[in-house]
């Protein structure tokens, strides 16, 4: 991949603005402690993925973003937390791999992109725990069901009523991510005056 | 007198700065994340020694940052549910019953998690961020090392025209009523800000003329005993996961 210099700055300014976010308004919800906040991070998070996208149309541009964002967050003071950069880096790829699967930028590849992205939340301690601390699927599982019971009230033997509603949680706000940044993104580039062509988002 | 000094554990940072560059620090730093990911559970705990050890002696002050409240919480919340939940509840202390294997599962958890903080506490605090950056240029990541600076650069301004922003929308009013326009308008406003520091960075760049193809990588830190570490590292990380006591 190479990118111009105009295109490697508009990237920096996404990255940039990705890893401010997880800096200062993550460590904020982490320390109040939250409930869904990693789906607010990565809903934000992945809305400036998704526009800087748009200004840059082209393969790993998405990736690019996240790898920014994730080595700003790696060398934040009092940052030193697996899980975020984990994070970032895979929802980042997992948009990366199906707009780059989609071609050409459109609504519904970026909304399909931010719902599988913040649907990745949900997975991620599945992945992470037993990978990085060594916790069994079964504590990941029961943590799950838990939140699940704390959040929608449902009984936690409903086990696949409360993934099933987590999961379209997940998903709705994801593909209302999607749709925003869409929006977003059209709505810079008119404001800026930027030219619209057949690769770009108009 | 006894001084902060003469108190320092570890290697001598004279030592460090001459022996010790990026690619050696990166090679402890994936060994050790490696080791406790990999290692079977009846090696974890010679596995855990060594990275912890090779942590004390090369970023001692890694040990120190984590003795704040909120990590040893942390530590605690992902080992302790494991007593309970894990296996049969065969023992018991002051009248609490738990379980011996969920004991084992609890302490391996505490190891792992311990191993891993002080591994990216150390690696951050030894490795700046622009020789990360140009080992990933070294990569395949061409232009990365540009865009690092140019991110790092813009994060002050980025922070202060986000909070003008959120606090002329907040003082008008504008999250009121129409709360979603008003965010997006607040997203816009602060993108747009940005983007047009970046046009000016990418025209001062280009002025001087600047091509992110014909770059140089940034430059990567190497120390005399990097690549001897590194060959170290892949053996050894092999013998803890393969050969067994």
């Amino acid at each position: 991949m190479k990118l111009s210099t105009r295109e490697l700055a508009t990237l920096a300014v996404f990255g940039a603005l990705w890893g401010l976010v997880e800096i200062s308004l993550g460590a904020l919800l982490k320390t109040l402690n939250i409930p869904l906040s990693g789906v607010v991070l990565a809903a934000i998070g992945l809305t400036i993925a998704l526009v800087g996208r748009a200004f840059v149309p082209r393969r790993g541009s998405t990736l690019f973003i996240g790898v920014i964002a994730t080595l700003l967050k790696l060398f934040s003071l009092g940052g030193v937390i697996l899980g975020p950069m984990v994070g970032i880096l895979t929802e980042a790829l997992v948009a990366e791999i199906v707009l780059s699967m989609l071609g050409r930028p459109r609504r519904s590849g970026f909304v399909l992109a931010g719902a599988l992205g913040v649907a990745w939340v949900l997975l991620q301690p599945f992945v992470t725990g037993p990978l990085l601390f060594g916790r069994t699927v079964f504590t990941v599982w029961l943590d799950l069901l838990d939140r699940g019971n704390q959040l929608l009230g449902l009984d936690p033997s409903a086990a696949i009523w409360i993934v099933a509603a987590l999961l379209a949680i997940h998903l709705a706000i994801g593909a209302v991510v999607g749709w925003l940044s869409w929006d977003i993104a059209r709505l810079l580039q008119v404001r800026l005056g930027r030219p619209v062509t057949s690769t770009n988002i108009l | 007198m006894i001084s902060q000094r003469s108190l320092s554990l570890g290697l001598p940072t004279s030592f460090k700065e001459q022996y010790l560059g990026t690619v050696g620090y990166l090679a402890i730093f994936f060994f050790s994340i490696a080791a406790v990911m990999l290692t079977p559970a009846q090696r974890l705990p010679w596995a855990a020694v060594v990275c912890l050890l090779a942590a004390a002696l090369v970023y001692p002050q890694a040990f120190r940052s984590l003795m704040r409240l909120r990590w040893l919480v942390m530590i605690g919340l992902m080992a302790l549910p494991p007593l309970f939940l894990i296996g049969d509840l065969d023992r018991s202390l002051a009248g609490i019953p738990y379980s011996s294997e969920g004991l084992l599962s609890g302490m391996q958890i505490a190891l792992r998690v311990l191993v891993v903080l002080v591994a990216i506490q150390g690696m951050t605090s030894s490795v700046d961020i622009s020789s990360v950056a140009g080992l990933l240029e070294r990569a395949g990541m061409h232009g990365l090392g540009f865009s690092v600076g140019v991110a790092l650069n813009l994060l002050p301004g980025l922070l202060q025209s986000a909070q003008n922003a959120w606090r002329s929308l907040w003082m008008r009013g504008g999250l009121r009523k129409q709360r979603l326009r008003g965010l997006r308008l607040l997203a816009v406003t602060i993108i747009a800000g940005a983007l047009s520091r970046a046009e000016e960075i990418a025209l001062a760049a280009e002025a001087r003329a600047f091509l992110p193809e014909c770059a140089r990588s940034m430059p990567i830190k190497i120390g005399k005993l990097d690549w001897a570490i590194l060959a170290v590292s892949l053996p050894g990380l092999l013998a803890f996961v393969f050969i067994p006591v």
